[in-house]
């Protein structure tokens, strides 16, 4: 079953046109990369999926149920319920610790667990780090924050743009593995990168180029030889 | 844990560790609000200073003596000053008068009770000390510059007596006074030694009074000493009483203007900085809206920081604007004014309302941000 379809989305900025007919399903469980040069709607096609736009034309349909007529409020309780969003500019609310910044998710989502917002923490490495602010953290402790952050909540859908590209070689491994480890355990995750080996991983790459599909490939290595 | 306890590590969080930024926002709650709170304290007490005030610039009724003879009695003025209400009666300084000469000049002396002289005046201006012994004086400041007096000088007054014998003084200076009148060409002394010198008992030439009371009540009350009291008439200083209601009423509504402007400057100046906030912030409210925070949580969020800040910033304003009420009202008054207490919740709670109220807009503003803003990088 897809969890996301994507059927004939437009958005269009004025002249611009950021996304073009752009046809795309994402089954349940699919690690997915989105690749492209810098302008060709990636950054778009995240909102739009994850819940923060809305397409010019066509529908979305996510968890079978179409989005794209939804107003704000809607909008936002979906994003809230079933979407995890990992950002390539880290974003931590800079005056709480790591550790509130898991917890600020589960407030807005539902109900703040301290015990479950540490275990978050300790999944990716950072149980000691978690009464530091955002501003005692390293580029790559801080997205691994985020990412407990995304996951907190147990989202259907992860949405990662760009998630290494500030990051060392060192980290972008690290938060990679943890990439890996979500997709063995089922998540379904779309990810935005520059990075040929992140894209390695995955199972599908969607390239974009002038907001419309230019291929896909299929990762023939992952899909039939089960390496993970 | 409750969900609110987490709401509120967000916003003290906010608050405490942004100091600097939390810092300017105070600061501009508390200075509206110390200005406040003392404009508001100088509006409800200038009745009671602007009172004294006038009090303080003297008598309000004067005794003479009436039908032809040019002076009364003692017993006279007793009987009229019966007529006054006792407990408005804030002092009673009787006077007799002589000419008298010292080195040849004529100067006027004036034997007084000068305990009761500094009820009646107030605002007179004595360098040294008033006189407390037999053959100690008071001299205004015209004859110290006259006859190079100054305290502690010796210097004698002859002139001629009730008995028209020429008597001859010796008289120590305790002090100068500067009263910007007559005043300042007379030499004060007590009764006792004006009767020793001149002699004549118990006659008194006018009697200055100074009573507590509104210039209506002031009429009422002459009228009534006028028809009961013999050998003594008493009149009103008209000069004062008459226009402390219109100088009250005009001071207060210039306060009152004061106060207003001073309330939308105040509105401004917190909603600006607010809005400077909120603008500051944009990137972490789309954050918070894209971790599915709803537009009323966001709202909340900054009411929440909005209700700390008029509060502390009201604390803060309410002992500043009472030291400022006090700084004006020492400086310009020459008075302390006394502290209300009620004064500092209320400066709270309309600190409290004010910041709202000027973070309305900003704070409507940040919950309409969109949270694609955080996608898209700077
Ligand atoms: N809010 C916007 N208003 C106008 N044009 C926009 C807006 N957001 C994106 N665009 C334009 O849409 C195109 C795609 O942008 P984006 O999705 O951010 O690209 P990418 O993430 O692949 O670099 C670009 O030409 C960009 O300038
Ligand atoms: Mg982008």
């Amino acid at each position: 079953m897809n969890l996301l379809e994507l059927k004939n989305v437009s958005k269009i900025y004025g002249e611009v046109k950021a996304l073009q007919n752009i046809e795309l399903s994402v089954a349940q469980g699919e690690w997915l990369a989105i690749m492209g040069p810098s302008g060709s709607g990636k950054t778009t096609m995240m909102n739009i999926i994850g819940c923060m736009d809305k397409p010019t034309h066509g529908r979305v349909i996510l968890d079978g149920t179409d989005i794209s007529k939804e107003n704000a409020k809607a909008l936002t309780s979906v994003r809230r319920d079933k979407i995890g969003l990992i950002f390539q500019q880290f974003h931590l609310i800079n005056y709480l610790t790591a550790l509130e910044n898991v917890m600020a998710a589960q407030y807005y989502h539902s109900m703040q667990d301290e015990k479950e917002a540490l275990e978050a923490l300790a999944r990716v490495g950072l149980a000691r780090r978690a009464k530091h602010l955002p501003s005692q953290l390293s580029g790559g402790e801080q997205q691994r924050v985020c990412i407990a952050r995304a996951l907190i909540n147990y989202p259907m859908l992860i949405l990662a743009d760009e998630p290494t590209g500030n990051l060392d070689e060192t980290n972008e491994k690290i938060v990679l593995d943890i990439f890996k480890a979500l997709h063995k355990e089922g998540s379904t995750i779309v990810v935005v990168t520059h990075d040929p080996e992140v894209a390695e991983n995955t199972q599908r790459t969607v390239i974009l180029e002038h907001g419309k599909i230019a291929k896909i490939n299929v990762n023939k290595k992952i899909n039939g030889g089960n390496k993970i | 844990m409750k969900k609110y306890t987490f709401y509120l590590k967000m916003i003290t969080s906010s608050l405490f560790r942004r100091r600097s930024r939390m810092f300017t926002a105070l600061l501009a709650v508390a200075l509206g609000a110390a200005v406040l709170s003392g404009l508001v304290t100088i509006y409800y007490d200038i009745p009671r200073q602007m009172g004294q005030e006038f009090r303080s610039y003297g008598a309000n009724i004067v005794f003479i003596a009436s039908g032809e003879k040019s002076y009364f009695y003692d017993d006279d003025l007793k009987k009229a000053v019966s007529y006054l209400p006792a407990k408005d009666i804030v002092g009673i300084t009787p006077y007799r008068y002589k000419t008298i000469k010292i080195n040849e000049q004529p100067f006027m002396a004036a034997g007084t009770d000068l305990e009761q002289a500094q009820k009646t005046s107030p605002y007179w201006y004595v360098s040294g000390k008033w006189p407390q012994k037999d053959g100690e004086a008071l001299i205004g400041q015209e004859v110290a510059d006259l006859i190079r007096l100054k305290t502690g000088s010796v210097f004698s007054v002859v002139g001629t007596g009730a008995d028209n014998k020429p008597f001859k003084r010796d008289f120590t200076v305790s002090a100068v006074v500067q009263t910007g009148g007559s005043e300042e060409a007379f030499i004060f002394m007590s009764l006792k030694d004006f009767e020793n010198m001149a002699g004549g008992q118990n006659a008194l030439d006018i009697a200055e009074c100074s009573v507590s009371v509104s210039s209506e009540r002031l009429g009422i009350i002459i009228k009534s000493v006028n028809e009961n009291a013999q050998g003594i008439t008493a009149r009103p200083v008209k000069r004062i009483s008459e226009s402390e209601g219109a100088v009250l009423t005009k001071l207060q509504a210039l306060i009152y203007l004061v106060t207003a402007i001073i309330l939308i400057l105040t509105m401004i100046c917190v909603a600006t900085t607010m809005m400077a906030v909120v603008a500051e912030r944009r990137k972490e409210i789309g954050l918070k809206k894209a971790l599915g925070a709803t537009n009323r949580m966001i709202a909340a969020e900054f009411l929440g920081e909005d209700v700390f800040l008029g509060v502390f910033g009201g604390l803060l304003g309410a002992v500043a604007g009472f030291i400022l009420a006090q700084a004006v009202s020492v400086n310009v008054f020459a008075r302390s004014i006394t502290f209300q207490p009620l004064l500092i919740p209320v400066t709270i709670a309309a600190s409290i309302i004010i910041t709202a109220a000027a973070c309305f807009i900003p704070v409507r503003s940040a919950a309409e941000v969109d949270p694609a803003v955080v996608l898209r990088g700077e």
